[in-house]
């Protein structure tokens, strides 16, 4: 048995406990449902709080909405004190109906005039990833007489001393170098922009690297800074990791067997031999394992305390006491760690059959309902069975999702279960509020889209209501 | 001996014989093959040599020599490159050994480390490092000698002529009964393995491989081994999982009690050898022999023994250290908020320090105040005072809470009057009092 067992916070376990509501739910509003948390996400906040206290900084928390288009997640995070990173026009007019303030909100990624527009007639901080984007957003603010917008420059392509650190090519921010055309437009544009600091987003979870982009970024405030401009803040971008797996142990397992199953020492473990990446050459394994790294001994807020005490390349000292040293403020923008254990998907068991000495689950939701295969992460589901009949089990099985395309399975590796679900069982994929709930999700051959519904609990009784009808506003919480 | 050139000097290592009050083992005798002696000090000179020296005789002037490695390997073949005046590159999927990155920069060699893990996975990006740097030197159209030591069967060849015959040799032309080593590139083990088997088909060969997600530099994991060229599982009679705890065990004993300095790959073969041979050799009634092959030297793995084994280097507590204070006596040193600090400082004058770190100083400070970093102060208190009593001092770090300490630190040294800037500087800019560059 190869499980891959996945973390499950109390709270989740709780609403897997209760098998008959779930049914209800689902009954009611169809499979595939997606649950959210609302409330989960404070204790993420609360983490993340945690270490900036202990680094003694200061700095504001962007929930990076991307990874959600939830809005009880959105407006929960808007009645607490972080900010939301919002990439594109749409997120930005969620956001401020949401009740974030303007100088709560920091659009970035690729924009087009009217995202440009709204952030700088709203007051939203705007991180400019190019000099034309800059060039253009001061001619819309000149155009329209609107106030100074806030800016800050999304700096890439970072030097690391003796050792060169390659890192992988990005589409966004402005290289390093070009830092002092910035500047002079900066400079020439100063009754439209205002500068509150530079910014990077690494995509990797290596420490080293993001180390190396750090304490460039320092260096280019200090140039911010001769320059006579007063930068006040140092964003780092997410990137900040989940770990999905309760086991160690489990993951190193089926990483070790799936590499032998590929090399053929083994029976296979995955639909058509697929490899995830690995590919056997004149029996060597070739390639790369193209997975999430399920099991994360250091993740979310422990991953920002890490980076935080890793010494500065260059300077020697760690990177917080840097930080700290020169008075900036540590911004973030985490997604995926926001979302830990803010989530949970159900989809209902359809069909069971038996082909090849293979056991193949049909599923009433397909691989963009809860797309974990497409962003390389792997973890089990975990089977609610209707009350009553036996099963068999346990036993590894395929799941197939509803879409008439031979390619539409959840995931392609064999799925070992305690029980052989039956019809009319039902399917929860926990921990996926993050990125795997509504990123995909299509309506492709008139399938439904997931309904989303938020589970809370007030004055010690759980409630839950469509995405859309929450509101942070519970009547036991107010003092009359 | 006298030499024309230090190449020579690669190969004909002794063989020792171990202590048996070392290592217990009452009917087998453990013979050490000490490869850190080569020239270069591993016995990655061998085969860096061997792979080398026709692509240096057939490549143009200026050709860079390039491989993918993270340690030994690129240390000798840096050095070798360097004798015949051509650059060499270091390829790295993670340089993790502090010290060799030092070394090899020292040496003059390039070093390329690759990216991370990416955080939103690509799922179509499953490229290899070894792949990856193919296509990159495909691309580049030529002036490089890559010498592809996963999968260059002169690497193996190396020891087929070398390492093999020699430790035949110096048992009197027989082989051993067990052979044990570390699985790296595959290239010692098995070129040995064949050697050895040629003279006695029974010889029993174990390879040792690292714990999954366990580092121990020079040797791969048992995943990892599959991603090597010349691995071939049929060489080993069995595959034995060693940890860095192993490895270090191993490499205090040999240092210590055997007058080997060896490094952690040696070590954890000799802990891996030790271990196998225990589980037989009760069982016996003949004499024994058994080798292993003790890689390279202890001295570049100073930070990876400290980081997994501080203990090892435990000193006693430094005088005048922040760490000895108590939290009453922090709490107890005298402090001021920023505008009762600026009043005082018009009135005595005092010694403004400020702790921060030299840019920080540099961009912004209190006007009149001297830098002295933390970790500088802190250096110079283990000598004693540094500043006369008869003058107060100000203590000026971020949010006030190291100055509170060397304020408590200085009054404990006999200081009279040591304050600390409550809530630091952070606290005198929001206050809105006045910072300079």
């Amino acid at each position: 048995m190869l499980n891959l067992t996945p973390r499950i916070d109390p709270i989740i376990q709780s609403l897997l406990d209760d098998r008959d509501f779930l049914a209800q739910l689902l009954d009611a509003l169809g499979s595939p449902l997606a649950l959210v948390l609302p409330q989960q996400v404070t204790k993420n906040v609360t983490a993340f709080r945690e270490t900036y206290r202990r680094h003694h900084l200061s700095g504001r928390l962007y929930y990076a909405h991307k990874a959600n288009r939830s809005s009880a997640l959105l407006r929960e995070l808007a009645a607490g004190d972080t900010g939301v990173d919002v990439a594109s026009l749409g997120e930005l007019q969620h956001a401020l109906g949401a009740g974030f303030t303007p100088d709560r909100i920091v659009a970035t990624g690729p924009k087009n005039r009217e995202f440009l527009w709204l952030a700088a007639r709203a007051g939203a901080t705007v991180s400019a990833d190019s000099h034309d984007e800059l060039a253009e957003l001061a001619g819309i603010v000149a155009g329209h007489r609107l106030p100074r917008v806030p800016v800050s420059l999304r700096l890439s392509g970072f030097a690391s001393p003796g050792v060169r650190l390659l890192t992988r090519g990005s589409r966004f921010g402005t290289p390093t170098g070009e830092l002092p055309d910035l500047l002079d437009l900066l400079e020439k544009r100063a009754d439209q922009l205002a500068l509150t600091g530079v910014a990077y987003h690494l995509d990797t979870i290596g420490l080293p690297e993001k180390a190396v982009a750090l304490e460039n970024c320092l260096t280019a405030l200090d140039e911010c800074r001769t320059r006579g401009l007063r930068p006040r803040s140092l964003d780092i971008g997410g990137g900040f990791g989940v770990s999905y797996l309760a086991d160690r142990v489990e993951w190193d397992r089926y990483t070790t067997e799936l590499g032998q199953a590929v090399l053929g020492r083994r029976a296979p473990m995955t639909w058509h031999g697929h490899g995830y990446g690995l590919r056997a050459e004149g029996g060597t394994l070739r390639g790369s394992l193209a997975l999430y790294p399920g099991y994360r001994p250091v993740s979310g807020a422990a991953y920002l305390d890490r980076l935080l005490g890793t010494p500065a390349p260059e300077r020697g000292r760690p990177l917080g006491e840097l930080l700290l040293d020169h008075m900036y403020d540590l911004d973030v923008e985490p997604g995926r760690a926001l979302l830990d254990q803010c989530g949970l998907i159900l989809a209902r068991v359809v069909s069971v059959l038996r082909r090849d000495d293979e056991i193949l689950v049909q599923l009433d939701i397909n691989a963009r309902d809860v797309s974990l295969e497409e962003h390389g992460v792997l973890m089990d589901p975990v089977v609610l069975p209707r009350a009553g009949d036996r099963r068999a089990g346990p036993a590894g099985v395929y799941l197939l999702g509803n879409l008439c395309l031979e390619t539409d399975l959840i995931t392609r590796r064999k799925v070992y279960l305690p029980v052989v679900p039956r019809p009319g069982d039902l399917l929860a994929f926990v921990n996926t509020a993050g990125y795997f709930m509504d990123f995909s999700a299509t309506r492709a051959l008139h399938q439904p889209v997931a309904r989303k519904v938020a589970v809370y609990r007030t004055g010690g009784v759980r409630r839950w209501c469509l995405d859309e009808q929450y509101w942070p506003v519970h009547p036991r919480q107010e003092v009359s | 001996m006298r030499l024309d050139d230090i190449t020579e000097a690669i190969g004909d290592t002794p063989l020792v014989r171990l202590d048996p009050a070392v290592h217990g083992l009452e009917n087998i005798d453990l013979y050490a093959k000490l490869e850190l002696l080569n020239p270069f000090g591993s016995v990655k000179d061998r085969a860096a040599w061997q792979m080398a020296r026709p692509l240096l005789a057939r490549g143009a002037p200026g050709d860079t020599v390039v491989e993918l490695s993270s340690g030994n390997t690129a240390k000798a073949l840096a050095l070798l490159a360097g004798m015949h005046g051509r650059p060499f590159r270091s390829v790295t999927n993670r340089m993790k050994v502090p010290e060799i990155k030092e070394l090899l920069l020292l040496l003059g060699a390039e070093i390329d480390e690759l990216p991370g893990r990416s955080e939103c996975l690509d799922p179509t990006d499953t490229d290899d490092p070894l792949t990856r740097m193919y296509r990159e030197l495909a691309g580049a159209g030529g002036g490089y000698l890559h010498t592809d030591q996963y999968f260059n069967e002169l690497n193996v060849e190396a020891h087929v002529h070398g390492t093999g015959p020699e430790i035949v040799k110096d048992l009197d032309g027989r082989a051993p009964d067990y052979f044990i080593a570390c699985v790296g590139t595959a290239g010692s083990s098995t070129g040995v393995a064949r050697v050895l088997r040629r003279h006695n088909p029974d010889v029993e060969v174990v390879g040792l491989v690292g714990a999954k997600s366990d580092f121990i530099p020079g040797i791969r994991t048992i995943d990892e081994v599959y991603e090597v060229g010349l691995f071939d599982p049929g060489v080993y009679d069995c595959l034995a999982t060693i940890t860095a705890d192993d490895a270090i065990d191993g490499l205090l004993t040999l240092v210590r009690r055997c007058g080997i300095l060896t490094g952690p790959t040696g070590g954890g073969a000799f802990q891996g050898a030790v271990r196998h041979l225990r589980t037989v050799d009760a069982g016996l009634t003949e004499r024994k022999t058994a080798v292993f092959i003790v890689c390279d030297r202890v001295e570049s793995y100073l930070s990876y023994v400290r980081d997994r084994r501080p203990e090892v280097f435990g000193r006693p507590p430094r005088r005048n250290s922040i760490r000895t204070l108590t939290d009453a006596e922090v709490a107890a040193a005298p402090a001021l908020a920023p505008a009762a600090a600026q009043r005082w400082a018009l009135e005595v004058d005092p010694l403004v320090v400020d702790l921060r770190s030299p840019h920080a100083y540099q961009a912004l400070h209190l006007a009149g105040s001297v830098n002295l970093v933390d970790e500088v102060l802190a250096g110079l208190l283990h000598a004693g005072l540094p500043f006369d009593r008869r003058r107060p001092v100000l203590l000026v770090c971020p949010v006030g809470e190291k100055s509170a300490r060397y304020a408590a630190l200085l009054t404990r040294m006999g200081h009279p009057d040591a304050r600390s800037l409550d809530g630091g500087i952070i606290a005198w800019r929001d206050a809105g009092l006045d910072l300079v560059r």
